[in-house]
């Protein structure tokens, strides 16, 4: 255990340090010298020489990440360029809506993901077999947007069952707030189920042939018990190691999903920003992204290796 | 690789049966005979011929009229837009705008990654430099680097290619440095580098030839990444720009105007749904009667 974290947490480490160079060299590869912007066209070259100092941008620029990269960790991102508010007041006004949207529609993937996997691992006809391999193919061919958007225009527009726009928070009024995520939740969480549910019925196929499984039902053991006892526990480790890596492309989605569905949060503020060029807003967006996809990423890591004593076996190799 | 037909076989040794080119054909042909291969390849045609010949019958993308928002007819099956343009003419332009992208994105990064992971290979240094490279590029989720990307060189075709290249860049990188190594011990190898060959060219011409195969079959997923990054950057117009026509362009505009015309996006949406699943099919097809023998 401790060799395998040795081994994956230097490198999570030095995605998170060069995500934050990266994040912090981003407004400073903008074309213009952002004191002569803030200055205005009629300030002295006096007047900017004290902008400029006021920002630090006069310090090397190793000290002015240091200092950037403390202030971040202490929660301040410094102040959009465009609307002059704190950036850490921005995103948190947006948060909670892409919170909600993110924890339903990772719980959504695991549920349908694992579901749909374990049918298409556990029938035996071949023609309910191909139809099922069809179906997950094709919602894997399906970026989470355009599910939405079929959604939209099936349960919103054609039968009109639920609402498709806007937002009502959770809080507010649970009952209204659910019927709000309920379809940006299923279409972020759609192409992504159909990833592990495609992991878990190989996984499943693979299984049947092992060995303990023919004991098992030469032992007359029912089929159920059969699936559920042998073939599936010993199935979901491999599915469930693509959680973290689903989990992180299913943030990068909720952007085009809240677009789509018009959700006021953390995703329509990125895509303003890049419009608008509010390096800031993007800088703490970004970081903020990456950071969560890593650290989801080696927790989902870190459990599966102290589930299964597998993962230790390999990595004292 | 030509000399199988008349070297005796203690050169070709019973161990590593060396392939020819056109037994690795063969190999190529049998997955498309497979189900989904057949499937795969069928509608990957289908929709590369009404790219490719859309020009024919009809008089261009840009063709108005005064029917705006028209439903499904004969006429356009799809409808017409907010200028009454057709639908379905504007999806095939579209398609063909993609098909040239993201192809040429999804190459260059091939060519591009395979370098990387030889340079990577013969170099354990560089080798473990761009490893982590890699481990950086796929620590961020594919939209929030093209958002990054669009930021700094501003959102358009170029940001989208830019995008596509970097993102697709580390399976291939990864696919090739591990093939490499997993050849360097072979007897083949060996033999070649005994005869005092130089070790770029024992790679190039000897082990490139056997390792190849598992990066072919990943460009199948390298397109259906690359149209989710284009569609996905133009739904929210960070991507290809309206009027310019692509699947994420259309869909754009669609969106825009869902409640009015419902039907606008499904012309875009199915193209583009049949499109990721032929390149998913052919990637499955592929994956089992390559890669599995």
């Amino acid at each position: 255990m401790a060799r395998y974290l040795l081994r994956r947490v230097p490198s999570a480490l030095l995605v998170l340090f060069a995500t934050s160079v990266l994040a912090f060299v981003l407004p400073r590869l903008a074309p213009g010298d952002p004191a002569v912007t803030i200055a205005g066209p009629d300030a002295t070259a006096a007047e900017v020489a004290a902008i400029r100092a006021d920002l630090g941008l006069d310090r090397p620029m190793v000290t002015q990440y240091l200092h950037w990269l403390g202030d971040a960790l202490h929660g301040n991102f410094g102040t959009s360029y465009l609307t002059d508010r704190p950036v850490t007041q921005l995103l948190l006004d947006r948060a909670g809506s892409t919170v909600q949207l993110a924890i339903l529609a990772a719980l959504l993937m695991v549920v349908l993901g694992l579901g749909l996997g374990i049918i298409a691992g556990s029938v035996r006809r071949r023609s309910a077999r191909s139809a099922l391999d069809l179906f997950s193919t094709t919602l894997l061919g399906t970026p989470p947007f355009l599910s939405g958007l079929l959604l939209v225009l099936l349960l919103g527009i054609a039968v009109p069952l639920l609402p498709v726009s806007g937002e009502v928070s959770l809080f507010a009024d649970p009952v209204i707030g659910i019927q709000y995520l309920l379809l940006p939740a299923l279409a972020l969480a759609l192409t992504q189920s159909a990833a592990i549910a495609r992991l878990v019925r190989s996984a499943m196929d693979q299984a049947r042939g092992e060995d303990y499984v023919q004991t098992a039902i030469a032992k007359g053991a029912s089929d159920t018990r059969v699936t559920l006892r042998h073939v599936l526990r010993n199935s979901l480790s491999s599915a469930l190691v693509t959680f973290g890596i689903r989990f992180g492309e299913l943030l990068g989605g909720a952007i085009v999903v809240e677009a789509i569905f018009a959700r006021n949060g953390l995703g329509t503020l990125a895509v303003t920003s890049v419009n608008q060029r509010d390096y800031a807003v993007l800088q703490a967006i970004t970081l903020l992204a990456v950071a969560i996809a890593v650290i989801t990423q080696l927790l989902t890591e870190i459990g599966l290796a102290a589930l299964d004593p597998r993962i230790k076996l390999e990595s004292a190799r | 690789m030509t000399v199988d037909s008349q070297a005796p076989a203690a050169t070709a040794g019973p161990t590593t049966p060396r392939p020819t080119r056109h037994r690795t054909l063969r190999r190529y042909l049998g997955a498309l005979r497979r189900p989904r291969g057949a499937v795969g390849i069928t509608l990957l045609g289908v929709l590369v011929a009404a790219a490719v010949l859309v020009p024919l019958f009809s008089s261009g993308y840009d063709a108005q009229s005064m029917n705006t928002f028209a439903g499904p007819s004969w006429a356009h099956p799809f409808g017409t837009d907010e200028l009454g343009r057709d639908i379905a003419v504007r999806t095939l332009y579209g398609l063909r705008i993609d098909l040239v992208l993201l192809s040429a994105g999804v190459l260059t990064a091939m060519v591009l990654g395979t370098v990387l992971g030889a340079i990577g290979a013969l170099s354990r240094a560089l080798g473990l430099f761009f490893q982590r490279v890699f481990d950086i590029i796929q620590g961020f989720p594919s939209l929030i680097l093209g958002m990054v990307v669009a930021l700094l060189v501003g959102p358009g075709m170029l940001a989208l290619s830019i995008s596509i290249v970097i993102f697709a860049l580390p399976g291939f990188g990864r696919l090739a440095r591990a093939g490499l190594l997993s050849q360097e011990r072979r007897e083949y190898v060996l033999a070649a580098q005994t005869m005092g060959i130089p070790r770029w060219r024992v790679l190039v011409r000897h082990i490139l030839p056997n390792t190849i195969d598992p990066i072919i079959v990943h460009t199948a997923i390298a397109m259906v990444i690359a149209i989710f990054l284009e569609t996905g950057l133009s739904v929210v117009g960070l991507g290809i720009q309206p009027p310019e026509p692509s699947l994420g362009s259309l869909l754009n505009s669609g969106v825009r105007f869902l409640s009015l015309a419902p039907v606008y996006v499904l012309g875009p949406a199915i193209v583009l749904i049949l499109l990721a699943l032929s390149f998913s099919l052919l990637s499955d097809a592929l994956n089992e009667e390559v890669l599995r023998k």
